[in-house]
């Protein structure tokens, strides 16, 4: 029994941490625009079927499929800034402007890749482990893919660390994100750090979307599914301001799912999550692991 | 004058149509057109007058649908009923969506109507029974006076009665002191709340007209296409309903109706100019395109280009 639930454990975590990751997306937007991007889980979509086209059927290996497919989706985010953002803020348009520009961008993506991959999922290569694959450890099993899951995430959180809180440019982000008006008169360039924002939204979710292939397949369900709900429901649970809140706000929210999954039942798994957000935004809108959401 | 001019001229194009046609698709189609204006009409109230954001109108739209559904088909019921019962539940769930916008705003609130729509849809799916999920809920009577079917046509003068009336009642609804207040709550709800208007019962209010719009739209979408499956009611329904609400034009009666008919035709249209494959990625951009050109959306162009021919007849008339 207790095994099980460690098990159940280890395989929440990995996949609430991914949640986590589409939430980051979210909230890096939040910081410097205070806008949302509905089309942010088109981003992993993209991300999973370049990295498909570029390693299998390309066979260019899989570090420079990674890389290529990451530079892709970088520049995805700056056209995402300079051909829906500035246009509609210069028109005066406002939030909810965006709001239906960025979900018909969703609409968008996901046709596009009906018309130019089809409709069915595709195997993801196993380049993170097969699904045999797994370590045992005191009778638990962590499938190697969970493994390098973490890894993923760690790597990617000690760079975002370091990037925000030890460079320049991190500074200049974090400043420009709290107080836009104080850091442009400070000197900062506000549109490269609004730039850096989108590409670390789109980078960061592109990232997710190849680390979910191997789970959901190559499919639509990433881009169109429950995940980019769960990604902002991950979000506000860190308070949409904290990018550590928002990973510990996924990995709460994978082990919710997963343990209603065995104690209630697989069907209704979704809406108990979906009602644990909205208990979550009445109760505590400024999110439940938001301890500093000054600084970030 | 000029306001019954058009008015005059909206029915008499409502009367008209089915005349001029009869292609039984073309038919069908405007049909769903008008369903999606008078659920559009709604959205407007709610995000353009009363400034709530919904993007969950699909689940009210599933709600009036099923409900009508279930009450024709597994009760015996006359239509009639059944589309009421299925305003009335989409009303009160409406009234319950309400709680939330007391407290947040914009984006929180639009997160708690996406997870709205999503329950509704997972309910759809996984209640078997009451929705037939997945398969589909097949065998519901179309519209009929006594034992006579009626036709497509005439199923399009009701729904253009239904639209017409739901837009009066907006109209009026806006002119009135409790429309105005909507406004200002829209402009800004603290400094309505000062001046002793209760927001509260203007944004219940909101909710629940909008949703019983959706929940009638559902409604008499299930009697008019005879089953239902759960692919209308999902979240890309949602947004393509909001879409429709912006390209039509938020603060503008005729948004809703503008971008109802605009949206259901565009996309038909590309789809039978040889765009089989593209038509929807094609419809997509337009509309972001739209919105980023037009942000205030395509109704306001169209009311002047109205007022303008008219304009410009009367002057004629009168300088002859």
């Amino acid at each position: 029994m207790l095994q099980d639930i460690l098990q159940i454990i280890v395989s929440g975590a990995s996949i609430g941490a991914t949640y986590g990751l589409v939430g980051l997306g979210v909230v890096f937007l939040w910081l410097t625009i205070s806008r949302i991007n509905f089309a942010n889980i088109s981003s992993a979509m993209l991300g999973a079927y370049l990295f498909y086209s570029f390693y299998t059927q390309l066979n260019l290996g899989f570090f420079i499929s990674f890389v290529l497919s990451i530079a892709v989706i970088a520049l995805y985010g700056l056209g995402l800034r300079a051909f829906i953002y500035e246009p509609i803020r210069k028109r005066g348009g406002g939030r909810l402007e965006f709001v239906v520009a960025t979900l018909m961008l969703c609409t968008f993506w996901l046709n596009l890749i009906i018309v130019t991959y089809g409709a069915l999922p595709k195997p993801f290569p196993p380049v993170f482990g097969g699904s045999q694959d797994f370590i045992s450890l005191g009778g638990i099993r962590i499938p190697t893919l969970y493994l390098n899951i973490y890894l993923v995430i760690g790597i990617l959180m000690v760079f975002i660390y370091f990037l925000l809180n030890k460079t320049l440019i991190g500074k200049s982000f974090r400043a420009a994100a709290q107080n836009r008006e104080a850091a442009a008169l400070m000197g900062i360039d506000v549109k490269v750090t609004t730039s850096l924002s989108f590409i670390l939204a789109t980078c960061v979710v592109g990232i997710a979307g190849i680390l979910l292939a191997p789970i959901y397949f190559v499919s639509l369900e990433l881009g169109g599914g429950s995940i980019g709900v769960k990604g902002f429901a991950s979000a506000v649970l860190g308070g949409l301001t904290n990018p550590y809140g928002t990973i510990l706000g996924g990995i709460s929210l994978g082990l919710l799912e997963n343990f209603s999954t065995l104690y209630i039942s697989s069907t209704y798994r979704d809406i108990i999550s979906f009602s644990v957000l909205v208990a979550v935004l009445i109760l505590k809108p400024s999110g439940i692991f938001n301890w500093k959401s000054k600084k970030i | 004058m000029k306001k019954l001019i058009l008015i005059v001229g909206a029915i008499l194009l409502i009367i008209l149509f089915p005349l001029f046609t009869n292609n039984m698709y073309h038919l069908y189609l405007m049909n769903r057109a008008l369903i999606h204006s008078i659920l559009a009409t709604g959205l407007v109230f709610l995000t353009g007058f009363a400034g709530q954001i919904s993007l969950g109108q699909a689940g009210f739209y599933a709600i009036g649908a099923y409900t009508s559904a279930y009450f024709t088909v597994r009760l015996g019921l006359p239509i009639s009923i059944g589309v009421i019962a299925g305003v009335v539940l989409s009303v009160v769930a409406g009234f319950l969506l309400s709680i939330p916008s007391f407290k947040l705003k914009a984006f929180f609130l639009s997160l708690v109507t996406i997870a709205f729509g999503q329950i509704v849809w997972m309910l759809v799916i996984n209640l078997t029974p009451i929705t037939g999920g997945p398969y589909g809920f097949f065998g519901i009577p179309f519209y009929s006076v006594g034992n006579n079917m009626l036709s497509y046509g005439q199923v399009f003068w009701l729904f253009g009665g239904i639209l017409l009336v739901s837009v009066f009642i907006m109209y009026r609804i806006k002119h009135s002191h409790f429309g105005r207040a909507m406004l200002a709550m829209n402009d800004d709800d603290v400094a309505t709340e000062t001046c002793g208007i209760s927001t509260k019962k203007l944004k219940i209010a909101a909710f629940g007209f909008s949703a019983g719009l959706a929940g009638l739209a559902g409604a008499l979408y299930a009697h008019l296409a005879g089953f239902l499956s759960p692919e209308p009611f999902t979240f890309f329904e949602s947004s393509n309903f909001v879409a429709m609400a912006v390209v039509g034009g938020l603060r503008h009666m005729s948004g809703g109706v503008v971008g109802g008919i605009g949206l259901t035709l565009l996309p038909e249209f590309l789809r039978f100019g040889g765009w089989e494959n593209y038509y929807l990625m094609v419809t997509s951009l337009i509309v972001i395109v739209i919105i980023i050109f037009v942000p205030m959306g395509l109704g306001p162009i169209l009311e002047n280009l109205f007022r303008k021919v008219f304009k410009l007849k009367r002057s004629n008339t009168k300088t002859l």
